[in-house]
């Protein structure tokens, strides 16, 4: 007898609508969150380790030639599914938590719509990479409106009771929201925007670029630090295990700060 | 429409005796308005008395017969067999004890356990406000009460423990902070600060990352993430 096809029959999808009929999707949302945020932290610290490199222009250049080639530039192309679900997911996580939003399942349903939108334009530019943008009025711009956002969130939670560490993340994660999305558009509007050692370094000579790098740099990685640590803090239940897993994380990001802030610096 | 369902319950049991972890299939004809307190008496009746599970008042105001079926924590003597069949779109069904306390046997769970997250945020006036003498009783405006009356039906069944994200040993559950919570915003009581020291502790509020799974198992329909996320705003 023969048998219809369904979607359910895929082990994936299956386990989705199992787990949205028994917990709800922004259940899956938040372990989506979760997971996007450390592939995104760990690709951070390879970004940061592969820029630093920038210090022999002709051995960033050889290294650089590997991730011209089809193949990475596909999976680069793929990083968009977690940047811009985890920028859109922690946008609705802030306006829930920090703004009353309360109708975020309008939000939910919105957000595979805008991430197919936002990783077909990254796809047409990466194809086309031919955009020539001023840097300087592209992140004038951007960061604009991220300090805007991030002064917004700052007035709504600075009466909370909450920790001040819990408040930065929130902050970092409001400045964030635009800043990482856009950032990854802009590296690829061009070819030699990311991959040509001369145009990255003449970039990042200027002084507002510089200031735009580090607060990217010091954001990023609070923000990911911040949100391992929690993670670890929800499953390890001995408070010394605890301790050392802190300042594991730590140790490790205050290193790749010292990288970054030596290269957005000196260069 | 279907009279009566054969349906198939693979429940989880464990015998404290000998250390024992198994799991039980039973199957049975059951009425389409049966619920699974009922399904359950009936395994009790004919097929296996030894079978160990709670309940107390059976109308979904006690809490005591909360359990995980195919996952979901529910009450099971708001579940109807017809409704669990539509819901879950299968006749066969897993019956476990809810995972927020160490079990005492098959589907009864170390309440007194369960209860001490509860004790800990003091569910109760510690100091009332004072009134005046000719004062019979308080007064809470119906403004004031609308705020936070949702919260005050939590009747501890532990299903928001069970479906929450964050680990069970880590955070003291989503009904303890609602606990907390309904003192903070009950204009009777005077002590805040404690409560509040409690929301913020490394175990509290922190630990909450607004899966709203609290909100979507709630058999009572509260909306539990809304009242914790208020006390991240700052805004009880």
């Amino acid at each position: 007898m023969a048998t219809g096809f369904s979607l359910t029959k895929i082990p994936g999808v299956r386990f989705l609508q199992t787990k949205s009929r028994t917990r709800g999707w922004p259940y899956i949302a938040s372990w989506a969150h979760r997971i996007s945020g450390v592939m995104l932290i760990l690709y951070v610290l390879l970004h940061i380790l592969t820029l630093s490199a920038l210090k022999n222009p002709d051995d960033f250049d050889n290294k650089i030639k590997f991730y011209a080639s089809i193949l990475p530039v596909f999976l680069e192309w793929l990083l968009a599914v977690p940047v811009i679900y985890h920028a859109l997911n922690g946008g609705r996580l802030i306006l829930y938590e920090i703004f009353g939003n309360r109708q975020d399942n309008l939000i939910l349903q919105w957000l595979p719509g805008i991430s197919a939108t936002y990783m077909l334009l990254l796809g047409i530019f990466m194809v086309m990479g031919n955009q020539a943008v001023s840097a300087i009025l592209f992140w004038t711009y951007i960061a604009a409106a991220s300090v805007f956002i991030s002064y917004l969130t700052v007035m709504k939670i600075r009466h909370s009771g909450a920790s001040k560490l819990w408040k930065m993340q929130r902050i970092s994660a409001a400045f964030l929201f635009l800043m990482i999305p856009a950032h990854m558009l802009y590296m690829h509007l061009d070819p030699s925007i990311g991959r040509d050692s001369s145009v990255i370094i003449a970039r990042m000579n200027n002084n507002f670029i510089k200031l735009i790098d580090l607060m990217l740099l010091i954001s990023v990685l609070y923000h990911g630090a911040y949100g391992i640590i929690e993670i670890s803090r929800d499953y390890v239940s001995s408070h010394r295990v605890q301790a050392a897993c802190t300042a594991t994380i730590m140790l490790i990001v205050a290193f790749f700060v010292w990288i970054g802030m030596k290269l957005t610096v000196l260069i | 429409m279907t009279s009566t369902y054969d349906i198939t319950l693979n429940v989880h049991r464990y015998d404290p005796d000998k250390e024992r972890k198994w799991i039980q299939t039973y199957q049975l004809e059951a009425g389409r308005i049966m619920r699974f307190v009922d399904v359950l008496r009936k395994i009790n009746d004919t097929d296996d008395s030894t079978l160990a599970w709670g309940s107390s008042c059976e109308h979904g105001q006690c809490g005591t017969c909360s359990m995980k079926i195919n996952g979901k924590p529910l009450l099971s003597c708001e579940l109807l067999v017809e409704n669990a069949v539509k819901y879950f779109g299968t006749t066969t069904f897993t019956v476990e004890p809810l995972d927020v306390a160490p079990v005492v046997r098959d589907l009864v769970v170390d309440t007194e356990k369960a209860y001490e997250r509860i004790d800990r945020v003091k569910p109760y006036i510690i100091n009332p406000v004072l009134q005046d003498e000719d004062e019979m009783e308080h007064q809470i405006s119906p403004e004031t009460l609308e705020r936070y009356v949702d919260a005050t039906r939590c009747i501890n069944c532990f299903c928001c423990v069970s479906a929450c994200i964050s680990s069970h040993e880590n955070f003291l559950g989503p009904n303890a902070m609602l606990a907390a919570i309904v003192r903070i915003m009950d204009p009777r009581e005077q002590e805040k600060q404690e409560r509040l020291d409690c929301l913020y502790s490394a175990d509290g509020v922190y630990r909450c990352h607004s899966s709203q799974a609290c909100s979507f198992v709630c058999p009572k329909e509260i909306d539990v993430a809304h009242f914790i996320a208020l006390a991240k705003e700052g805004a009880l």
